[in-house]
């Protein structure tokens, strides 16, 4: 799937977090991981990311996440919805 | 449970940021209000791709009201189409933005510019570099608007790029004149293709224009100071040493009180970082000096045939061109003198 507009998802309230995909210019995937307890979970987020990207078949496009203390279930609750909102921008 | 509610009452808003001793910014595209039941407790507005007049009753801080106001008013200037957003602030509060992702560009004695993007700052200045010529000799510096671009801006540029082997002339980039960016800088470049050693760049968010900078955070007499500060100090750190720009070329400012205050500021913080600062006396005609403001004025009275002498031919050709109708409307409508 192709990332051709940026959309958001989530927010950037506490035990929340905002998923931002847009466009990679080199057609990379770039995944960039900001979190309040990155030292901790930091790697656990990025699997989590990884997985989710991986069962919807985005390989391109710039992913960036700003968690502010969310949980598991959270995080993939928005990663989904910002990936279906490509889907719908790209059926637009 | 705090509510998200879109406010358009701007005289609510105003008496709002009065009580908190802010002061409301002007031509504001949207404004956010954060309600605890009916009491209005919080609000944020966008002005283009920055944030401005962000005030929270404090009665209600570390609420997490502050996440509500930047997350809705992102996901609003994105649906306006910007993917960049920027905010001024005062040097004291960047912990509140960076912590949400926020990037500093520059920070001033008075003024911060703090950036959310992809790659912002960086990015630009790796245009710069592809854009910049492989010259250290003499190379100078114009900042312009252009709103339009007049033979006395010609004549500044001329002159400027007969005093150096090579001239970088940048144009506001920011959406606040009646004459767009694409525009103004075509038309640059139009009337300038003669001289073969100056570039003309996009000035990007970070050649400020004093138009957009926010008047609401600080006091009025030092509204200037502080935006002097901050343009100067993404000038010094980020784009003078990319291009080894040793001069900065200005013209005098005989009407304008805030160009004048600019210009003077100008000098005392460039001289710090090595630059120097040079003035030009403006190109007169007939005793008239020659300037994009006399221009609108006419147009505004309905007077296009008369702007032909300022302005070199391009700049008039698109002016009486079917695609400047919707500008020159725009021009007879307005009050202002931008």
């Amino acid at each position: 799937m192709k990332i051709e507009k940026m959309v958001m998802a989530g927010s950037l309230e506490s035990n929340d977090l905002l998923v931002t995909l847009s466009p990679s210019e080199d057609n990379t995937l770039n995944l960039t991981i900001e979190s309040i307890v990155k030292k901790q979970f930091g790697k656990r987020i990025k699997s989590i990311a990884k997985e989710m990207l991986k069962e919807f078949n985005v390989q391109k496009g710039n992913i960036r996440i700003q968690d502010m203390g969310a949980l598991d279930c959270t995080i993939k609750a928005r990663i989904e919805t910002a990936i279906l909102r490509i889907k719908e921008e790209n059926n637009d | 449970m705090f509510k998200e509610k879109v406010l358009h009452n701007q005289e609510k808003l105003k008496t709002f940021l009065e009580s908190l001793g802010l002061k409301k910014p002007e031509g504001l595209d949207y404004t956010v209000g954060i309600y605890y039941g009916e009491k209005l407790v919080g609000t944020g507005s966008i002005k283009g791709n920055t944030l401005q007049g962000i005030g929270i009753n404090c009665k209600y801080q570390n609420e997490g009201i502050l996440g509500k106001i930047i997350t809705h008013l992102m996901k609003k200037s994105l649906e306006m189409g910007f993917e960049e957003i920027f905010v001024y602030t005062k040097p004291e509060r960047i912990v509140n933005f960076t912590s949400y992702g926020f990037k500093v560009v520059a920070k001033g004695k008075y003024a911060v510019l703090l950036e959310w993007t992809q790659k912002g700052i960086e990015k630009y200045k790796e245009k710069l570099k592809e854009l910049g010529v492989n010259d250290t000799q003499n190379t100078t510096s114009i900042v312009m608007n252009g709103n339009p671009f007049t033979l006395g801006h010609y004549y500044l540029i001329k002159k400027a790029a007969a005093e150096s082997t090579h001239l970088y002339v940048f144009v506001v980039e920011e959406e606040a004149s009646v004459f767009p960016f694409d525009i103004r800088y075509r038309l640059i470049k139009e009337g300038t293709k003669n001289l073969d050693n100056i570039t003309v760049i996009p000035g990007g968010q970070y050649i400020i224009s004093s138009l957009t900078f926010p008047s609401y955070f600080t006091r009025d007499e030092d509204l200037i100071k502080a935006h002097v500060d901050l343009d100067l100090e993404v000038f010094c750190t980020h784009i003078a040493p990319l291009l080894n720009i040793s001069k900065r070329y200005v013209g005098t400012e005989p009407y304008c009180p805030v160009t004048k205050e600019y210009n003077e500021g100008m000098k005392l913080k460039l001289k710090k970082c090595g630059i120097d600062v040079v003035e030009i006396e403006r190109k007169s005609l007939e005793g008239d000096i020659i300037s994009a403001s006399k221009v609108r004025e006419l147009i505004k009275l309905g007077k296009i045939e008369k702007t032909e002498k300022y302005l070199p031919q391009t700049t008039y050709n698109f002016i009486k061109s079917k695609e400047a109708g919707n500008i020159i409307e725009k021009i007879r409508d307005s009050k202002s003198r931008h």
